[in-house]
C-alpha cells in the first residue's frame, strides 16, 4: 500500500485552551480507504507522543518499515481500509509535518522555539476537528488511538458530542496519573540539560540529541514490562562472551535503549517532545467538574475500553476509571482487560483481539445507525437525532444527576 | 439456549419489555442477547472472563469485563429495573455483599441457582459423594444452597419475594419444592419499608 502524507493550512486562528491563538495552523495528515457516498464510514485514528500521520503502508516501495500501526490498519485489519474511509494527522506541537514549535513563526520568520503557546489534547482534537470539517465529513463513525492517542478519543465525544458515534479507546487515561507525570518530568529534565537545548533557540545549530536520546530511552523503558524486558533481553551481554569490567554498552538491553535512543533523535525534534509530554501531563477530564462522570453528561458516543494487564504505564485501573464515569452516565459502555505481557506497547502489538472487537463493534454500530430509531433492541437513536434523545439508561442518568453544577475552569498555565 | 437452563427462558418471562436490565456473570452474553431481542431491554453486563467479555461485544452488547464482587460499584443507586445473578450466586466468595449491591442498583433482582436440597443432591450426598462439585470435576468452590436456606438470608437481607419459579427437568414443580426442584429462580424487592441503602 503506497500512501502519500498531505498538508492543508487553515489561516484562521485556531483559539487555545490556553487563551493563546494560533495562526496559521498547518496539518498533515493521511487517508486510506474510501469515503462513502453517506460520508458515514470515516474513522480518525490519533497517534501517541511520538507517532505522525503515517499510520499504515509505505511512501515509497523502498521504505524499510511501513507506518506505525501497519499491524492494525489496512485491507481485512482490525481497521479495514476496504470497508473504512481513515484518517490520522500529525498533532498540533509535533514535527512531523503540522504546525508545531519548529515551524516558522509568520511573525519574526524564525522558528517558534519556546515562543509556541503551549497546547493541550482538547487543542489537538480542535485541529482535528477543523480537518474533518475541510475534508466535508458531518460525523465520525468512529475515533481510536492507543495512550495519548487514546486521550484524544476520549476527548473527542466530550468537545463534540454530535460528530462522533462512538470511541476506541486503548491504554489510556481520563487523567494523566502522578506517574506518568514523573514519568514526562524526567524525559523533559534531560533535554533541558543538554547544553544544546539553549532554551529551545538551536534550529540552525547543534540540536540536543544527547538529551532527547536519553528521553526516549526512558520512554522505551515505560513502553516495556517487566516480564517483556526479561524475556526480549534477560541477561544477555551484546557482542561479548563476558563482562569487560568497564563502562562500555555491554548488556542487550542497554544496546537496545542506545540504538533506538539515537535513531529518534533523526526523526524527532526535542522541543516537540517537550509540547507534546505537557500536553499528556495537563490532560484531565474532571478539571472544573465535582466528579470525573460530569465531565461525560452530554456524551452519546458508544465506548469500547480497552487496557492491557502487563502495561504499567497507563494500568487497567485507570481505565477502569473512565469506564466507571461512562456508565455512571448511562453510556453504552464495554470495557476489556487484554492479558498481555508486552506493556504499554500492547496496544500496538496485540492486533488479533483487538481486530476481533473492533470488527464486530464498528459492524454493530453501522447497524444501529443504519436501523430507525425506536426499534426493537436499538437504544440508540438515529444520527440525526444523537443530541437530542440519548438512551433510557442516559436519560435515567441524567435525571438522577439533577442539575448539574459547572465549576469555572480554571485558566491553564504555560509552561 | 442449552436444554440445561430452562432457568434461562423463566428469567426471560420474568423482565419486563424494555426495562433496563443489568446482568451479572453475563458470560457470553447468550440470555443479554436474548433479552434485548425478545424484551428490548436496555442491557449491561459485567463478565470476569476475558474471552467472555469479547464474544458479548462481539454480540454487540455492553459489557464490564470485571469481577462482581467489585464491579457493582460503577452503578449509581437504582439504576436498574432488574439486575439478573442467574447460576452464579453459589460461587461467589462474598454473596451477600452482592445481593446487597444488587438491591441498591437495581428495583429488582432476579435469582437463579440450583437446589442443593433436590433429591437427587441428597442421595448423592447421602451415597457418600458429597455436597458440591467433586476434586476430580475441576469445577470451582461452590456453595451448597437450599430454598429454605435462601429465603432465610433473603429476610436477613430485608428483600422480599415478589416471584418464585421452582423448576425441575420438566417443568415448574409445586408440591415439596424443597426436595423436587432442581433450580429456582427468585424476583426479589427491598421490602418498602426497609432504609434505603
Amino acid at each position: 500500500m503506497i500512501v502519500h502524507t498531505q498538508q492543508i493550512t487553515c489561516e484562521q486562528a485556531l483559539r487555545l485552551q490556553s487563551g493563546a491563538r494560533l495562526a496559521p495552523v498547518t496539518l498533515a495528515y493521511e487517508t486510506y480507504g474510501t469515503l462513502n457516498a453517506e460520508r458515514s464510514n470515516a474513522i480518525l485514528i490519533c497517534h501517541a507522543l511520538s507517532g505522525d500521520a503515517h499510520v499504515a503502508g509505505r511512501h515509497t516501495t523502498q521504505d524499510r518499515k511501513p507506518g506505525w500501526w501497519d499491524e492494525a490498519v489496512g485491507p481485512g485489519k482490525a481497521f479495514d481500509t476496504d470497508r473504512y474511509f481513515l484518517i490520522c494527522s500529525n498533532v498540533i506541537g509535533g514535527c512531523s509535518g503540522s504546525t508545531g514549535p519548529s515551524s516558522i513563526n509568520p511573525e519574526t520568520g524564525r522558528p517558534y522555539g519556546l515562543s509556541f503557546p503551549v497546547v493541550t489534547v482538547a487543542d489537538m482534537v480542535e485541529a482535528q476537528r477543523w480537518l474533518i470539517d475541510a475534508l466535508g465529513i458531518p460525523a465520525l463513525l468512529s475515533v481510536t488511538g492507543g495512550s495519548m492517542g487514546g486521550m484524544q478519543a476520549i476527548q473527542w465525544p466530550v468537545s463534540y458530542p454530535d460528530r462522533v458515534h462512538s470511541a476506541i479507546v486503548l491504554a489510556s487515561t481520563a487523567r494523566t496519573s502522578a506517574q506518568t507525570i514523573a514519568l514526562n518530568e524526567v524525559p523533559r529534565q534531560a533535554i533541558y540539560a543538554d547544553p544544546n537545548w539553549n532554551q529551545g533557540d538551536y534550529y540552525g545549530k547543534e540540536p540536543p540529541n544527547a538529551g532527547l536520546a536519553v528521553a526516549r530511552m526512558i520512554g522505551h523503558i515505560t513502553y516495556l514490562s517487566e516480564t517483556s524486558m526479561r524475556e526480549k533481553f534477560g541477561r544477555r551481554l551484546q557482542e561479548r562472551e563476558r563482562y569487560g569490567y568497564d563502562f562500555a554498552t555491554e548488556f542487550e538491553v542497554e544496546s537496545y535503549l542506545k540504538y533506538h535512543g539515537n535513531r529518534f533523535t533523526a526523526r524527532f525534534d526535542a522541543n516537540s517532545f517537550l509540547y507534546i509530554t505537557k500536553a499528556i501531563d495537563y490532560f484531565d477530564l474532571s478539571l472544573g467538574h465535582r466528579e470525573l462522570a460530569e465531565a461525560f453528561a452530554a456524551v452519546r458516543a458508544k465506548f469500547l475500553v480497552l487496557s492491557y494487564s502487563s502495561d504499567w504505564l497507563y494500568p487497567p485501573e485507570q481505565s477502569e476509571e473512565l469506564v466507571r464515569a461512562l456508565l455512571r452516565n448511562g453510556i453504552d459502555a464495554s470495557y476489556v482487560e487484554i492479558k498481555s505481557d508486552y506493556g504499554h506497547d500492547s496496544f500496538l502489538l496485540e492486533v488479533d483481539r483487538l481486530g476481533e472487537l473492533t470488527r464486530d463493534f464498528l459492524a454493530g454500530l453501522e447497524r444501529e445507525i443504519a436501523r430507525p430509531a425506536g426499534a426493537p433492541g436499538n437504544p440508540s437513536a438515529s444520527p440525526g437525532e444523537m443530541v437530542e434523545k440519548g438512551t433510557p439508561l442516559a436519560a435515567w442518568a441524567a435525571k438522577a444527576r439533577g442539575g448539574l453544577r459547572k465549576v469555572a475552569v480554571p485558566r491553564q498555565e504555560t509552561a | 439456549m442449552t436444554p440445561s437452563r430452562p432457568d434461562l427462558d423463566v428469567i426471560i418471562r420474568m423482565v419486563p419489555k424494555g426495562a433496563r436490565v443489568l446482568d451479572l456473570g453475563c458470560g457470553d452474553g447468550t440470555l443479554l442477547a436474548e433479552l434485548v431481542e425478545k424484551q428490548g431491554v436496555q442491557g449491561r453486563g459485567v463478565e470476569v472472563d476475558e474471552a467472555n467479555v469479547r464474544a458479548c461485544v462481539s454480540r454487540g452488547l455492553s459489557v464490564r469485563h470485571g469481577n462482581i464482587e467489585e464491579g457493582l460499584a460503577d452503578f449509581p443507586d437504582g439504576m436498574f429495573d432488574v439486575v439478573i445473578l442467574s447460576q452464579t450466586v453459589a460461587y461467589l466468595n462474598r454473596p451477600l455483599g452482592v445481593l446487597e449491591e444488587m438491591a441498591r442498583v437495581g428495583r429488582s433482582a432476579i435469582i437463579s441457582f440450583e437446589n442443593a436440597g433436590y433429591w437427587r443432591a441428597r442421595w448423592r450426598a447421602v451415597r457418600g459423594r458429597g455436597g458440591g462439585s467433586t476434586l476430580a470435576s475441576g469445577l470451582p468452590r461452590i456453595r451448597s444452597i437450599t430454598l429454605p436456606q435462601f429465603q432465610e438470608t433473603l429476610q436477613q437481607l430485608g428483600l422480599r419475594t415478589e416471584e418464585s419459579i421452582l423448576l425441575n427437568g420438566s417443568g415448574q414443580v409445586r408440591r415439596w419444592p424443597t426436595i423436587r426442584a432442581r433450580a429456582a429462580v427468585y424476583r426479589v424487592a427491598r421490602f418498602p419499608s426497609a432504609p434505603p441503602v
